[in-house]
């Protein structure tokens, strides 16, 4: 039986490293497992470190509201920047890119998100940056397994074939990372042309069977 | 709001609503349309969230305390909530509501029903109309529930309002055609009308409705 409500600290969310820029981002959605809207916390412990990764919603086509919830931020938006203390508000349309760094130590930013006029459903990212993240923190089992779930969940999505095939190369699996990567082509062969510029298939690439994108 | 696909505004900028004294309306401020998210705040003692459940809109709900410290009651159960905990409540049935127990506290909302597209819910423009009965402005709160209604067509809450903004202007005929759309959009209005003020001077007449143990 699922709890009527839970309770966490922003503190107390777990903490996956998204990039080499300090981007830490605190699921919120995942979390709790939200299934009405987007919902999650990024944080960055320095001033400079990122805290809104740039990007414009052009595939999710969310409206996206951000909310400074400790700290202050500079947001880049649309080319205009825009000094965001704590209780600045952001609110962004789909299409419009964005991005924001810590302007002070201990920055946490809230974003909420969902599409207008259609029906939330948690975005594909959010299981690449929970593996990754994992992995990152140095539990890459427990990353794995986000991604085995994933495909235990609906096999036909390529990206958990994809992720496992990048582990299993970075991890010296050879065999068994072309293996997946080729089944996550033939699920999507636009895969091939990631994989061609992903440096997680570099221990790889030389092998004979690592698909190019005009094969 | 800005043409250039973003908005940004602040707690403290977008401020009181008048409606309420704790209410600060982002999303209309905003025109989100995706999720709703609103905020409450106040001083030690208010009443930030009224003891309410999302029963008739079925929504998942999210509060976060942004700023100060509240007490919540969700489900029966009653806890501490300082700066930075987050309370999702995916219940819609469970009862909840929370007191502010410092001065300043500010607590952020988000809600939307899982599986459906978020449609703007009609009470942020009831909640704008209240103050304008206590100060007397019925005129202004006719126009705003005519506007009110011709986005909202056959709201029972806004033709009852309606109503009750006619019978101060005197517009009696106009005020119990509205008042009987009223209740036969929701009955419970015909039991709310025998004590409310604003309809004293039309109790009177013969096409008051009846409250439901009368009839």
């Amino acid at each position: 039986m699922t709890a009527a409500y839970d309770v966490v600290s922003w503190d107390d969310l777990e903490r996956f490293p998204v990039d080499d820029e300090g981007l830490t981002w605190r699921p919120v959605r995942r979390h709790f497992d939200i299934r009405a809207f987007g919902a999650n916390a990024y944080s960055a412990d320095e001033a400079g470190g990122r805290v809104v990764e740039e990007h414009s919603e052009s595939q999710n086509h969310h409206e996206e509201l951000y909310v400074v919830a400790r700290g202050r931020a500079t947001f880049s938006v649309a080319d205009e920047e825009v000094d965001a203390p704590v209780g600045t508000l952001v609110f962004v349309r789909p299409g419009t890119r964005r991005g924001a760094v810590a302007a002070e130590p201990n920055t946490l930013v809230l974003a909420l998100g969902g599409r207008v006029g259609h029906a939330f459903e948690p975005s594909g990212w959010e299981i690449p940056f929970a593996a990754y993240g994992y992995r990152r923190n140095g539990e890459p089992e427990r990353g794995r397994r986000v991604l085995e779930e994933a495909v235990e969940r609906d096999p036909a999505v390529w990206q958990a074939h994809y992720h496992l095939a990048c582990f299993d190369a970075l991890e010296g699996r050879r065999d068994s990372a072309l293996e997946r990567l080729a089944h996550a082509i033939e699920l999507e062969p636009e895969a091939a042309r990631w994989a061609a510029e992903d440096s997680d298939f570099d221990a790889v690439r030389d092998d004979p069977r690592f698909p190019t994108p005009e094969s | 709001v800005s043409d250039a696909g973003f908005t940004v505004s602040s707690l403290d900028e977008i401020g009181h609503s008048g409606a309420r004294n704790e209410w600060i309306p982002i999303r209309r401020h905003l025109d989100i349309r995706a999720f709703g998210v609103n905020a409450w705040t106040g001083d030690d003692g208010a009443n930030l969230i009224g003891d309410h459940n999302e029963t008739p809109t079925g929504h998942e709900e999210l509060y976060v305390v942004i700023a100060g410290s509240a007490r919540f009651t969700v489900a029966g159960d009653e806890f501490d909530a300082p700066t930075g905990t987050i309370v999702f409540v995916r219940d819609p049935d469970a009862q909840r509501g929370a007191q502010a127990t410092a001065d300043g506290t500010t607590i952020l909302t988000a809600g939307a029903k899982p599986g459906e597209a978020f449609e703007v819910n009609p009470w942020e423009q009831n909640s704008e109309i209240f103050p304008l009965f206590e100060q007397g402005e019925y005129a202004e709160a006719k126009r705003r529930l005519e506007v009110a209604l011709a986005e909202y067509p056959g709201n029972a809450n806004f033709l009852y309002n309606l109503a009750c903004a006619e019978a101060q202007l005197g517009e009696h005929e106009a005020a119990l055609e509205h008042l009987a759309a009223a209740v036969e959009g929701n009955p419970s209005f015909a039991e709310y009308a025998q004590e409310d003020e604003d309809l004293s001077s039309i109790r009177e007449h013969p096409a008051f409705p009846v409250a439901p143990a009368h009839a």
